[in-house]
């Protein structure tokens, strides 16, 4: 079977909506078991992240752990929670097989809290596994698309 | 100097701009240290025009011609090697008209050509002559005049390259004085090298460079604003040392010449050199035993228990950050204006490093360094929230640094490191 462009906008357009709503937690159980989570160093987005250092290199343990810290008080950069805001674009299909969708897409997000807005501008790629009339992602791999972290400073949400 | 005649507008007295009550164990800094442009200013000129500075580390520039480029003390400068392997470190700017003659970060060059006019310089800052030529007098380009400008004084320590802006700076070696010892704890990791891994963290906070000084070697803070990562560590299998007693972190502080000073403690995860945790499996206990074995044969059991199982946070005055915990973090920042600063940060590990705790370093790192780990951000947070509720002033004027004053020895929660700063700070801002 095949999927359409519109299936994949409304996952993607499902997962940004449980991000921007907070729902972090749901938003970890959308992933596989063995899933991954990246954001490669802004000078190579090929890194390797068993040798480079990542702004984030999350198996599924870590980053069930990021969606559940993200709730607590204590998570004092988002605390309390920021306003954010995913735009979401380009999506293409790269390719798909039975059991792997390799979806590209382009994302704006805006974060705002104090009275500044950051955004954040990025690419991403996206390993997706049919799951009964949705999926589950394998590997999402977020490529920041400025050449450093200034002026935002911190990654404190999810892309 | 009197208030009325300082350029600088912060209060002073008998002991300059702070407040250093030995007698009651008050230590004050004035909060305006922090948010007057007229302090930003009298910084460049009175510390990262004087001291000595953290530019590179020798592993960044493995070849002749290496080079890596950025801001050091606020200053653009290209930290290369010539074509012979000789460390340089140039400002970024045309003898010619200033403009900017590299816009790489890193690289291999034998040449630098200013894009403006064509002006070219060989990786040892030589201009070098341009076919038809012409309007300039025979000779004009003789005796260096026209050369790249080199920074004042440069000098390697176990491959950690500083610069100094201030022709008139001691040795680097005087500079560092016993704090040299920290820099070899690290160094002496490898047999082969230590080595800056691909990647880097480059930040920013909205905050005084000062802030972020002050919280690298924080112990006291770990509890409250790191709530969040030590549930993190309770909830992950293996993380912690099954063998660890809260009553092992012990710690001390050590306060060296100059303004720079070290914390030295026990902490319950592991190190990828060299103290294992179960998460690391026995394949990456025998890398590690195996690592400590290496590190007795080469210093003896003490030092290679201190090397491979103490935490260290190293503070060199006045903007280099070491942190030997987790991982291994070379940090620097910078002031762009009083309230916002810019961070680099890179992570050191030996160059013969297995695979597998390569991957541990790398993982490690991330659970609570850099700008999207579980304690990074919720420090900067903290650091932008000092920053708005100095706002507050002039009524609430004064910052607390009295933490352990009266104690013989401070601990790794005490707030001697930040008074030893803070102490070297006033010395400067104050001298004539």
């Amino acid at each position: 079977m095949s999927y359409t462009r519109e299936q994949i906008e409304d996952f993607l357009y499902h997962e940004a909506a449980l991000i921007d709503e907070w729902k972090t937690e749901d938003w970890a159980n959308l992933f596989t078991e063995d899933a991954e989570y990246l954001i490669p160093p802004t000078e190579n987005p090929d890194a390797n992240k068993d040798t480079a250092l990542f702004i984030i290199n999350d198996d599924y343990h870590r980053l069930q752990q990021r969606a559940i810290r993200l709730g607590k008080r204590t998570a004092h950069a988002e605390f309390p929670h920021s306003i954010v805001r995913h735009m979401i674009s380009n999506v293409r299909i790269i390719s798909q097989s039975a059991n792997d969708l390799v979806v590209n897409y382009n994302q704006v997000v805006y974060r705002s809290k104090r009275q500044i807005t950051d955004t954040y501008i990025c690419s991403a790629t996206q390993h997706l596994v049919p799951d009964g009339d949705s999926f589950k992602i394998r590997s999402k791999r977020v490529i920041l698309a400025t050449d450093t972290l200034r002026p935002q400073g911190r990654v404190s949400i999810i892309l | 100097m009197s208030q009325k005649t300082s350029p600088i507008p912060l209060p002073s007295g008998a002991d300059g701009f702070i407040r250093d009550d030995r007698a009651n164990n008050e230590f004050l800094v004035p909060r305006k240290a922090f948010t007057s442009p007229e302090v930003l200013a009298a910084e460049y000129e009175r510390i990262f025009s004087q001291c000595w500075l953290y530019a590179a580390h020798a592993s960044e520039l493995p070849e002749p011609n290496s080079f890596v480029s950025r801001r050091v003390g606020g200053r653009e400068l290209i930290i290369n090697r010539d074509s012979d392997g000789e460390i340089h470190a140039f400002f970024n700017a045309c003898s010619h008209r200033g403009a900017m003659v590299c816009r790489e970060k890193t690289g291999k060059n034998k040449w630098f050509v200013c894009p403006y006019h064509g002006w070219a310089f060989n990786s040892a800052g030589t201009r070098v002559a341009q076919d038809n030529e012409t309007g300039f007098p025979d000779g004009f380009f003789d005796g260096g005049s026209k050369d790249l400008t080199k920074v004042a004084k440069l000098a390697v320590y176990r491959d950690f390259i500083f610069i100094t802006y201030n022709s008139n700076a001691g040795s680097l070696s005087d500079y560092l004085g016993d704090a040299a010892e920290m820099l070899d704890l690290v160094a002496d990791q490898s047999e082969t090298g230590m080595e800056v891994t691909e990647g880097n963290h480059e930040y920013s906070m909205r905050a005084n460079w000062k802030l972020l000084l002050e919280n690298s070697a924080d112990g006291y803070h770990a509890m409250a604003t790191h709530a969040s990562y030590f549930d993190y560590l309770q909830s992950t299998n293996g993380s912690f040392r099954s063998d660890f007693n809260p009553s092992d972190i012990g710690g001390a502080c050590t306060a060296f010449g100059n303004g720079h000073a070290a914390i030295e403690y026990v902490a319950p995860w592991g190190r990828p050199v060299a103290q294992w945790v179960p998460q690391w499996g026995d394949q990456g206990r025998d890398a590690v035993n195996q690592l400590m074995e290496t590190l007795i044969k080469r210093h003896g059991e003490e030092r290679a228990r201190r090397i491979g199982e103490k935490n260290r946070n190293i503070l060199i005055f006045p903007n280099l950050v070491i942190n030997d915990i987790m991982a291994l973090t070379i940090r620097t920042f910078q002031p762009v204006n009083e309230g916002y600063l810019e961070v680099n940060a890179w992570s050191l590990a030996p160059k013969e490093e297995h695979a597998d705790v390569r991957k541990f370093r790398q993982y490690n790192f991330l659970e609570f360094l850099g700008p999207a780990g579980f304690a990074t951000p919720d420090d900067v947070e903290m650091l932008e929230l000092c920053q708005q509720g100095y706002k507050n002033m002039p009524e609430p004027m004064w910052n607390d640094i009295s933490k352990g004053m009266s104690k013989a020895i401070n601990g790794s929660d005490d707030e001697l490191q930040m008074r030893t700063f803070w102490r070297r700070w006033n010395a400067l801002m104050t001298a004539d």
